[in-house]
């Protein structure tokens, strides 16, 4: 790429935009030519379960020694074993399509919670031959979700439960060692632009990619900027207005209503990509498939941007890699249909479950929606990411976690832009954030 | 009635005086004949007065009738590779990628299915295959 040339001229040097090698790992997300013939959820869960069984057995002797595996049918009662399965949690107020035919209209609720918790949830295991109950005291069920894999060690009580002892997850998956970057290369991440929404302030946004390009700002900030290689979008870049999308016919007025933010959009993208490389993910409100792996936004929404190839339109949820360093990440959906179905201190905790579950998205197909795959399960975390974030967050949280086998991950939590002004900057030399937070709001 | 052509059939039965729908009998002096006929037979005669079809065209939405009651020792190596648990869930892949999908998570499915599956394939439709392509189950759940 050409460097950019930056307004000042007079004899100063040239700042030259820093680059870093790029490589997307998006592949098991993308569903191509996959046609579906009718099947149903069985097979991801039957491949998810096999896989991280297997990864599951080997820990299981260095867990336990001496204690015998066995399958949900084979347990004997009062003997003490290892028995591996899918988890499913049974929730008394999680909204099923059933009830809309079995109770009558007045007694469901009109408002629905946002956390379908209850006291009396209890969570099942489960495996190909059969499920069993899980009663007592270790396991908190507002601690899982249905679709976690885990080993369980305990015995078969006098009335058909499984008395767990302990639990073992997989935990975080083998990590590669992260390469020594010796200068400092920014990443930026933003999320919840909402563009054409009524939260999202224009000058607000534009004022973020002026800063971004070095348009904005005296030489220091001009040359922080140059050192910005990436921007990625995490997600809900558009805000349609709702009640057109219901299915009935929209005049040409009502049209424009609906493309105008995409074609803004677009004109704020170009000016971005013009100046680096950025990723645009999927998010909930955006023009893509509702199910999870959601495909990449297509090309032709983005007449403007499409043209550069700095432009990159990516999947939700997102892997990819800048000079080596991983990083992987979602739109939000996984976390927040975590926080409906469970509960944790913070954000950060829900991510740092999924990793320690080597799923990104354990609640699909359960409560998520998600393309039922035959031959594979894609969010499966196979490799551990340095730097794992979620997008369309209430706030801006972040933290670092460490592994067993010496695995070190930033998890970053995106704020909306629209409601909150602050995008995220990533330091890849050091994986250290901090925000940038642009305000338009001219009281001191 | 979306298998096909069969409406002749269907009146074919109400003439016969057998059963409207599968296992359903309407209480008649012929049904009540039978049931004495039967207690005399033994366990032989199992089904009272459903003389007709086991699986009458009008209950049948999609997929195919099971006429053939026989089937060969091929497909019932199938049958039963169909219904290992071992392998995962058989409904909603063909046999053939359930097969192949087996031998990639290294489950060792039994090396002649593969075979027979695929010579099945190629010979095409040309009458009642010896062997299905797809599983037991298919187009009937």
């Amino acid at each position: 790429m050409a460097a950019m040339e930056v307004d000042g001229g007079d004899g100063k040097p040239l700042l030259e935009r820093k680059q870093a090698f790029y490589r997307s790992l998006d592949d098991p997300f993308e569903i191509r030519d996959e046609k579906y013939k009718g099947q149903q959820y069985s097979q991801i869960y039957f491949m998810r379960l096999h896989n991280m069984r297997n990864l599951i057995y080997p820990l299981v002797p260095k867990w336990k020694p001496q204690l015998p595996v066995c399958t949900v049918l084979g347990l004997e009662e009062g003997k003490e074993c290892i028995i591996v399965g899918t988890i499913y949690k049974h929730m008394k107020l999680k909204p099923s399509i059933l009830d809309e035919y079995s109770k009558e209209r007045s007694t469901i609720p009109l408002v629905k919670p946002h956390n379908f918790m209850h006291p009396d949830d209890h969570l099942v295991l489960e495996d190909e031959s059969g499920r069993v109950k899980l009663g007592a005291s270790v396991l908190a069920p507002s601690d899982f979700v249905t679709g976690i894999v885990m080993a369980l060690h305990g015995k078969e009580t006098s009335d058909g439960d499984f008395f767990v002892q302990d639990v073992l997850v997989a935990g975080l998956p083998p990590q590669v060692e992260r390469p020594i970057i010796s200068d400092n290369k920014y990443v930026v991440f933003i999320s919840g632009l909402n563009v054409g929404g009524s939260m999202l302030n224009p000058l607000q946004f534009q004022l973020l990619v002026d800063h971004i390009t070095g348009h904005l700002g005296d030489d220091r900030e001009q040359s922080m900027a140059s050192q910005i290689v990436r921007v990625v979008i995490a997600g809900n870049s558009v805000e349609v207005p709702k009640g057109l999308l219901s299915g009935q016919m929209v005049t040409p007025k009502e049209q424009y209503k609906i493309f105008e933010p995409i074609k803004e959009l677009d004109i704020s993208l170009t000016q971005l990509v013009v100046a680096m490389p950025v990723d645009i993910m999927p998010g909930t409100n955006d023009p893509a498939n509702f199910s999870l792996p959601q495909q990449p936004l297509n090309r032709c929404l983005f007449p403007g941007a499409s043209t550069y190839n700095t432009f990159v339109s990516c999947t939700n949820p997102h892997s990819f890699e800048l000079d080596n360093v991983q990083f992987l990440g979602t739109s939000g959906q996984n976390i927040d249909d975590l926080g409906k179905y469970s509960d944790a201190k913070d954000k950060l905790e829900f991510m740092e479950r999924t990793l320690r579950w080597r799923h990104l998205a354990p609640t699909a197909p359960n409560t998520l929606g998600c393309y039922p795959f035959t031959d594979r399960d894609p969010f499966l975390i196979e490799s551990c990411p340095h730097v794992y974030f979620c997008g369309n967050q209430d706030k801006y949280e972040t933290r670092v976690i460490q592994g067993p086998e010496g695995q070190s991950v930033r998890l970053i939590c995106i704020p909306r832009f629209c409601e909150s002004g602050i995008a995220i900057m990533l330091n890849m030399r050091n994986l250290e954030c901090h925000t940038l937070s642009l305000s338009t709001n001219l009281d001191f | 009635m979306a298998s096909g052509g069969d409406i002749k059939g269907f009146y074919r039965q109400r003439k016969k005086n057998t059963t409207i729908s599968g296992g359903v009998t309407k209480p008649s002096a012929a049904a009540s004949k039978k049931k004495g006929t039967v207690a005399a037979k033994g366990p032989s005669a199992a089904s009272v007065g459903s003389g007709g079809d086991p699986q009458p065209p009008a209950l049948i939405s999609h997929g195919s009738l099971d006429v053939d009651k026989e089937y060969g020792p091929e497909e019932e190596v199938l049958r039963l590779f169909d219904m290992d648990m071992k392998y995962g869930p058989c409904l909603g892949v063909t046999r053939l990628e359930r097969w192949e999908r087996a031998a990639r998570l290294g489950l060792h499915p039994p090396a002649e299915l593969e075979g027979l599956l695929l010579r099945h394939r190629e010979a095409g439709g040309g009458g009642a295959p010896a062997v299905k392509l797809e599983c037991l189950w298919e187009g009937r759940i």
